[in-house]
């Protein structure tokens, strides 16, 4: 969902945010009783910023090499009562297509912003028995991808098997999730959620719930390193793709995590190895669509890190006649990345990056080198594992 | 067949809450021992002293590991959904790992506010470095509320461990006198060897001390050092050849300086620098724990005045 708000009045509300937070040195304490006026209340506030440079071998008469703002983040968090707490979190980013002939359309080629509330969502404080519920929008926790925000991901632009099959910005949704800790030796969670499916995945005109649940396991393989193995269903209303007859969304995924991190040195070596499989359900298609990546990101030294990934998908590309029956068809897409991180401190972060996305038989590549940097301000919550 | 979208929605939903009310579950309260997590290892060493066999101690951070970057990993929220209650250091110390670590223990006893939250900060009569003027990130990695790393400092522990004495009271009345007697004993030991590490430590008087982190402000200032700087320059964040060199230069102008560092430091540009500036290096444990033969608290202060003592009457070697 797509909320259109000038940029103009998230600029004005950062800077009423700001300001009010610079005024709440300066009253006594006392003086709220008489002004009304505190900020002892206000929510911690943050603010992340990415910036892309692009250039491509491939610009095709786009403009593809161009250099800008990729998004920016707001990101507010509060106790709301004993009861809750509450996340909110305003996007301002590229808004990016995709085509189903194969092309990827971004706004780097269209210069597209849009304004999205990303994130609103409340959290239950102190549920009995290892129980969790959230309510509001918040990101559908499939697989290991879809729940990052962009200055998490690995690479610049998320796979690009989630990309055509979990969408191109994130997937969040309107809706309720409980969550348990499954009493198991090792950590163990399972979520459920229904969701209103506002989202481009589902079919806009035959409205209904979407749902869908993850369970993970993680277990501690020595003690600086953990396995992480996921299952993931979402199931909705209508279909991926315009023009086929009304049906059910149905995508699977299992996902693998290795993370190792030397505990005898800080910012010492580690090593992060993702790989997610997804599966959309084939009913409507000729083959079976899938998509998977693999992500290695390796800290080689204090400051920095090393990324390789690799990531397919089959997706629909097309329509071809069957004895009279018209069927969709598949392309494959490949895509290969590799970038080098500069992380001088948590706050910000310096990235270079080479991609080559191509297609089986066809004659769209895509090289492209970019460049993104990162910086986050105000008080911003500790990521988790 | 095809299950209607809403009724699967509200089928799974229902099928999550009720799988942890079919199971125990890690919030439900058991009879025995009180089940204490603590985020390092010196407050383990508090918490069993003062606990004895009433309590079940869990340590997050393991003695050897730089206490501001360890990985949440989900296991740890898993042993945090089983306590009763958590002793944390407090100061922002563990504000990267602690907080993502609770939300998904999901236990209403170890959540912010509830009874069983002690904060061992709470204790601490006055906080070092606590920043003056205007606080910003340029200023690295700091923590706004002070220095956090007082658990190196016995004296400071002595008032943790009383600290510690009344709460487990509080939270398992009917073991609060044990408590309180096994806290005043351990303190009395802790007291009784306060002159004996001070006076190991008398050479180090003499010289200066050049630290890599702020890690032993407290120790320096209960041994009455001569701390000169620090070679991270600014917290969190790589010294810069600039830097470095001003440390050395420094360094070689004072004379007669110790470096010391933590075993998780980056020990590279630490012996750099002693090796430029002609400075003796002691490479202490950071915690108890951290090496063979530290894991109870007074070992862990045997070995690190030892250490010091050593360094300091050997000059320009480690």
């Amino acid at each position: 969902m797509n909320i259109r708000i000038p940029a103009a009045i998230l600029a004005a509300s950062a800077i009423l945010a700001f300001g009010g937070a610079a005024a709440a040195a300066e009253p006594a304490a006392s003086a709220s009783t008489v002004t009304g006026i505190s900020s002892l209340m206000n929510p911690a506030i943050s603010v992340n910023a990415l910036f892309l440079g692009e250039t491509s071998a491939d610009d095709d008469g786009h403009d593809a090499n161009r250099i800008g703002l990729q998004e920016a983040e707001m990101q507010f968090t509060s106790v709301v009562d004993p009861f809750w707490t509450a996340d909110l979190v305003v996007a301002y980013h590229q808004e990016i297509g995709h085509h189903h002939d194969g092309e990827e359309a971004d706004a780097q080629d269209e210069a597209a912003f849009a304004t999205d509330i990303e994130v609103a969502r409340i959290r239950a404080r102190g549920l009995p028995a290892g129980l969790g519920l959230v309510l509001g929008k918040d990101y559908v926790p499939f697989g290991k991808h879809v729940p990052l925000h962009t200055h998490q991901f690995a690479f610049v632009r998320a796979p690009v098997a989630v990309r055509s099959f979990l969408g191109d910005h994130g997937l969040t949704e309107v809706g309720a999730r409980a969550e348990a800790t499954v009493p198991l030796p090792w950590y163990s969670e399972f979520a459920a959620y229904a969701v209103n499916g506002d989202a481009e995945i589902f079919d806009a005109h035959d409205r209904d719930l979407a749902w869908g649940a993850r369970w993970t396991q993680t277990w501690d393989v020595a003690p600086t390193a953990t396995l992480e193995l996921g299952g993931s269903l979402l199931h909705g209303p209508g279909a991926h793709h315009e023009d086929e007859p009304a049906g059910g969304l149905g995508v699977y995924g299992v996902d693998l995590t290795y993370k190792w991190i030397s505990g005898a040195r800080s910012h010492g070596p580690a090593v992060v190895w993702t790989s997610e499989l997804i599966l959309p359900d084939p009913e409507h298609a000729e083959g079976d669509p899938l998509g998977w990546y693999s992500h290695l990101q390796a800290r080689v030294h204090r400051n920095w890190w090393a990324g390789f990934g690799a990531g397919q998908a089959a997706d629909v590309s097309g329509h071809v006649d069957v004895g009279g029956e018209e069927v969709e068809t598949l392309a494959t897409w490949n895509e290969y990345r590799a970038n080098l991180t500069f992380a001088p401190s948590e706050y910000s972060a310096l990235r270079a990056e080479i991609s080559q996305l191509d297609q089986d038989g066809g004659d769209a590549d895509d090289l492209r080198f970019s460049l993104q940097w990162n910086f986050t301000i105000g008080s911003h919550p500790a990521h988790l594992y | 067949m095809k299950i209607p979208n809403r009724i699967a929605a509200v089928a799974l939903a229902l099928a999550a809450c009720l799988v942890p009310l079919v199971s125990p579950g890690p919030a439900a309260a058991k009879d025995g021992p009180l089940r204490v997590a603590v985020t390092l290892s010196d407050l383990g060493c508090a918490a069993r002293a003062v606990g004895g066999s009433d309590v079940e101690v869990t340590v997050l951070c393991p003695g050897g590991m730089d206490p501001h970057y360890l990985p949440a990993k989900p296991s740890l929220s898993r042993k945090l959904g089983q306590a009763d209650a958590l002793l944390f250091n407090g100061l922002e110390l563990e504000i990267g790992w602690l907080p993502p670590l609770l939300e998904k223990a999901r236990n209403p006893r170890v959540r912010p506010g509830a009874p069983g939250m002690i904060d061992c900060s709470a204790a601490l009569d006055a906080v070092l470095d606590v920043p003056s003027g205007a606080v910003d990130r340029g200023l690295g990695d700091i923590h706004p509320q002070g220095n956090p790393h007082y658990t190196v400092d016995p004296r400071r522990m002595i008032a943790v461990v009383e600290l510690v004495g009344r709460r487990f009271g509080e939270l398992d009345p009917p073991h609060a006198a044990a408590y309180r007697d096994r806290a005043e004993a351990y303190a009395a030991q802790l007291r009784e060897r306060l002159p004996v590490w001070r006076e190991r430590t008398a050479a180090l008087r003499a010289r200066h001390v050049l630290l890599n982190h702020q890690h032993w402000n407290y120790l320096c200032d209960w041994l009455g050092l001569d701390v000169i700087g620090e070679i991270e320059h600014r917290p969190g964040i790589a010294a810069s050849p600039r830097h470095v060199q001003d440390m050395v230069e420094k360094s070689r102008a004072l004379g007669d300086v110790v470096v010391v560092a933590a075993s998780w430091d980056h020990l590279d540009v630490v012996r750099e620098v002693a090796g430029r500036a002609g400075a003796s290096l002691a490479v202490l444990p950071g915690h108890s724990g951290a090496e063979p033969g530290t894991d109870d608290y007074l070992a862990f202060l045997d070995v690190v005045t030892r250490r010091l003592a050593e360094a300091a009457a050997a000059p320009g070697k480690e």
